[in-house]
């Protein structure tokens, strides 16, 4: 049946009577808000295309066979693939060029997962290698792989971010920086309070009134004192309250606030990743980038096995892997897998021709 | 070395290699190729919007699709050019075929007779006198 034969036939084969006055067009009302949160599972790009005419579909498909359950599990099944597709994570999105940039922006959020989830089994074993000797030779290799590791992210960082922030100060320049300055802000913000709260805090560290054995590996104190200070949120004290209540004051405020200056420092990389307008050529320099922090969320990964797997035969405490950790290994491990599926989807999503790309 | 043009053999192969690289181009919708299929081929006789290839889907092959993967595959078929969107007069915005589209549809089933063929031909030999 064609469009015009659809149309002739409207009222008395396909369409169901979507204007029809009385009790019907209270029922319609009544489906259009139903639908309109139904559409709530499908991401912001996809409803502005999509949207009206999917609503329109609902309503008259509820109007002929009546709301369903699977009906609805369709749609969020759908609508769930369509925000994995926006993210960068899955094929067929919308807005190639958006899906690519939101990719790179999920590549930044794992990586600040595994920086924040590594920094506590780093700092903590640095703690360990002030105060002892590991009874495993291999446990300062896993270290100095880990080290390692995390300099390459370093550096993956700032190969990536240098670009970045250039664009956004261009941007700025010409006056299309609207949507960036809130990201920025928090970024700026959340940079700024880690920094000074890090630096402070980090002159409580443990591993400072041990015994110097930092020739076991390759790990300067400051850094991980720095990254102890700023992931002393992460800790089961929080299962203990009593023994919390027994920190001083200052650094249970600390606890609190340098989680909420983390989140607004990775929300704000993440929102300056997803909205800077990127030339193709640089959004093929940032996926080149993105391998390399991909191998380093590996490589950390890789260390992080090697010391959990050493760690269950440690007389002592001090290289013991605990809940904590274990739990930051799993979130390692769900990084290192979206990393690899941002990738591999934004390299597909930049390969979509120039016409729905930026040319550069 | 073989000729210019190739034993028939050889012919028949990079034939059927095209036929298959032509119906890849459905293939490459992933999960969406099947309900593609369909889409295109209520599409083949003119536009229509979402709540019409629904309901022309069913008719002609008896199944239904939920509106969440129709829009999925059309979405994706917009994406790699095999339709696109006609100005709406109202919400309900009509779609048609695209040259891109008729090709990929019609090397599709061309591939699908050809199978159907061999599968009939086949099971009229083997499952005839049972």
């Amino acid at each position: 049946m064609t469009l015009e034969n659809h149309r002739c036939a409207h009222d008395a084969t396909d369409d169901p009577p979507s204007n029809a006055p009385g009790p019907r067009a209270t029922a319609r009302t009544a489906d259009q808000a139903r639908v309109r949160r139904l559409l709530l599972w499908y991401p912001r790009a996809w409803r502005s295309r999509y949207g009206d005419e999917f609503a329109e579909l609902l309503i008259d498909e509820r109007a002929e066979v009546g709301p369903s359950w699977r009906c609805t599990v369709n749609i969020a099944a759908t609508g769930l693939r369509a925000r994995l597709a926006a993210a960068g994570l899955a094929d067929h999105p919308v807005d190639p060029e958006a899906a690519a940039r939101a990719g790179l922006a999920t590549m930044a959020i794992c990586a600040a997962a595994t920086v924040l989830s590594g920094a506590v089994m780093w700092s903590q074993l640095a703690i360990g290698l002030q105060w002892s000797v590991p009874a495993a030779s291999r446990i300062p290799q896993a270290i100095d792989f880990m080290s390692g590791a995390l300099l390459a992210l370093a550096v993956a960082a700032f190969l990536a971010g240098a670009p970045a922030a250039w664009a956004a100060v261009t941007a700025a320049c010409r006056g299309q920086a609207r949507g960036l300055r809130r990201p920025a802000i928090m970024f700026a913000g959340g940079a700024f309070v880690l920094v000074v709260g890090g630096r402070h805090f980090a002159r409580a560290w443990p591993g400072t009134g041990g015994h110097l054995l930092g020739h076991q590996s390759l790990i300067p104190g400051r850094i991980a004192a720095f990254g102890w200070a700023a992931t002393m949120w992460i800790t089961s004290y929080w299962a203990h309250p009593k023994a919390l209540a027994a920190f001083p004051s200052s650094e249970l405020a600390w606890m609190v606030l340098s989680p909420a200056a983390t989140g607004c420092l990775v929300i704000g990389i993440a929102q300056v990743l997803r909205r800077i307008q990127m030339s193709r050529r640089m959004l093929r320099y940032e996926m080149c980038v993105g391998h390399l922090v991909l191998a380093g969320l590996v490589a950390f990964f890789c260390g992080a096995l090697c010391w959990l797997s050493l760690s269950g035969g440690q007389p002592g405490r001090l290289f013991l892997a605990g809940t904590i950790d274990r739990a930051g290994f799993a979130v390692l491990a769900v990084s290192v897998v979206a990393a690899a599926a941002a990738v591999r989807r934004s390299r597909a999503a930049a390969r979509y021709p120039p016409t729905q790309l930026h040319g550069g | 070395m073989t000729p210019a043009g190739g034993s028939s053999a050889d012919r028949r192969t990079r034939q059927s290699r095209a036929v298959a690289d032509h119906a890849g181009a459905l293939e490459t919708l992933g999960r969406s190729s099947g309900p593609a299929s369909l889409i295109l081929s209520s599409l083949a006789d003119g536009a229509k919007h979402g709540y019409a290839l629904t309901k022309d889907i069913e008719s002609f092959s008896g199944v239904r699709l939920a509106p969440g993967t129709l829009y999925e595959a059309l979405s994706r078929l917009e994406a790699h050019g095999m339709i696109e969107a006609l100005e709406s007069h109202d919400r309900r915005r009509p779609y048609r075929l695209t040259a891109t589209g008729a090709a990929a549809l019609s090397t599709y089933l061309e591939v699908q007779r050809k199978v159907a063929e061999v599968g009939l031909h086949r099971l009229a030999g083997s499952w005839a006198q049972t």
